[in-house]
């Protein structure tokens, strides 16, 4: 397997970086939005290569939970939602399979799937992981209300940010 | 062995899914304070709940134990307020000092009821103490509700009670407050019923006046509760009332009683029978 090891690292210390350095700081204090984040870490694991081992996209996935988790001040909270997303990857990749099917060396080339596959995998993913992390953050489906409208606000914040990020960096592998 | 690896290799995924869920749970509920919180009331109602009923069920064997404890406490309080009655009976104008050995004049032994009749003329109890908790032939029984009977005979280990349904149930009785004493003896009908004789008729008796124990015997002291005047009339041709009397205690339906031993039964006999000797 030909990982680009480099290119990996890079997203995943440009993608905490811009994480807790911006978008920690930011805080939506007018009414329903305060219940919202923008959290765009998770796109690390969406951009993993396609043929990532599972085991090894989970180990992934709780490495980069634990280091958000780190800056987060939450430990374990985010790195339960990631791992949990890790292991639904293939799922939700399997959902969501264009009829072209996926081309095993540029799975995830957005000239080949095109811009509404990729909302479509990371708004479906992003969902999900938002989900669990906002369900064991509160830790009491007694405030589903909240954690529903925590999920969808941030949402659609995070797609904007992610959708940005997409665009510019435009993955390939 | 390869059956092991083939394991790993289909469902490895989902193993170390599970492992590293599990860590992170368990991170989560050591160092985050909210969650943690959550996890120990929650796990705190679950385990207590389970804990409650392991408790009721342990109780429940321990019943017979809590029941004899208790039932010891009833017959210290019973001795308390019955040797604190007939003191104050006795001194009007001095102040009870409780613990005072000099001023318990009755003792009271608790025991269980093993056997009775209650449909006869004549109607027994056997209780579970005998000669060995030094129980002799004419003591008191009581219960919580009033008085039961007298002893008539005892074994080693058991006593048979003559209750005052009974035929030859003789006990001094007199109205509440007012020391007119009479006999009560059952009417051999009813066990919720007796009668009260040889009251004089110039006593004062009204419907609903509470019936006790006399204390002229030395069986009883002042002031058990017996039961109250349901009708009075006075006998012909004689200078007496009949009082049917309301027992407070539903003797067949008891199941604990109290034995009291009077301390200065002996040296009050003693100096009756040589009154009687004179004559």
């Amino acid at each position: 397997m030909n990982f680009n090891w480099i290119s990996i690292l890079f997203r995943f210390v440009l993608l905490v970086g811009i994480q807790v350095l911006v978008f920690k700081r930011i805080n939506f204090d007018y009414g329903i939005l305060s219940y919202s984040h923008i959290f765009i870490y998770p796109l690390w694991i969406m951009l993993l290569p396609f043929k990532t081992p599972k085991p090894l996209l989970l180990i992934a996935g709780f490495i980069m939970g634990m280091t958000v988790d780190a800056f987060y001040h939450s430990p374990g909270v985010h790195a339960a939602a990631l791992v949990f997303s890790a292991y639904i990857r293939d799922f939700v990749l399997r959902i969501i399979e264009p009829e072209i099917g996926y081309d095993p060396d540029q799975p995830f080339s957005i000239r080949r799937l095109g811009i509404i596959w990729y909302i479509s995998y990371a708004a479906l993913f992003l969902l999900l992981h938002l989900f669990v992390y906002f369900s064991i953050e509160v830790f009491s489906f007694v405030y589903f209300y909240e954690i529903m409208l925590s999920t969808i606000t941030t949402l659609l914040f995070s797609m904007f940010i992610v959708f940005i990020f997409v665009l510019i960096f435009n993955p390939k592998s | 062995m390869r059956n092991l690896l083939f394991l790993l290799a289909k469902f490895g995924g989902t193993i170390l899914f599970i492992l590293l869920e599990v860590i992170c749970f368990y991170i989560i509920i050591t160092f985050n304070e909210s969650q943690g919180d959550i996890w120990k009331h929650s796990t705190n109602l679950l385990s207590g709940n389970i804990n409650q009923k392991v408790q009721n069920t342990s109780d429940y064997f321990a019943l017979e134990a809590i029941n004899d404890s208790l039932l010891t406490e009833n017959a210290k309080l019973l001795e308390s307020i019955i040797n604190y009655r007939v003191f104050s009976k006795e001194n009007e104008f001095q102040e009870f000092e409780a613990i005072d050995s000099n001023f318990i004049e009755y003792k009271f032994l608790p025991a269980r009821i093993t056997n009775k009749t209650f449909n006869k003329r004549n109607n027994y109890i056997t209780l579970n103490k005998g000669l060995q908790d030094s129980i002799k032939i004419g003591m008191g029984v009581v219960s919580s509700n009033g008085i039961v009977g007298i002893v008539k005979n005892v074994s080693e280990h058991y006593c048979l009670v003559l209750t005052i349904l009974h035929g030859q149930s003789r006990i001094s009785a007199a109205i509440k407050n007012n020391d007119f004493h009479g006999t009560l003896m059952w009417d051999e009908m009813n066990p919720k019923q007796a009668k009260l004789i040889g009251l004089p008729k110039h006593a004062t008796v009204s419907v609903g006046d509470t019936i006790v124990t006399s204390g002229y015997s030395t069986v009883f002291p002042y002031g058990v509760e017996i039961g109250n005047v349901q009708d009075y009339a006075p006998l012909p041709n004689e200078d007496s009332f009949e009082i049917i009397v309301n027992l407070f205690n539903d003797i067949p339906a008891v199941t604990h009683c109290y034995i009291i031993r009077s301390i200065k039964q002996e040296e009050k006999l003693e100096i009756e029978l040589g009154v009687e000797d004179e004559f």
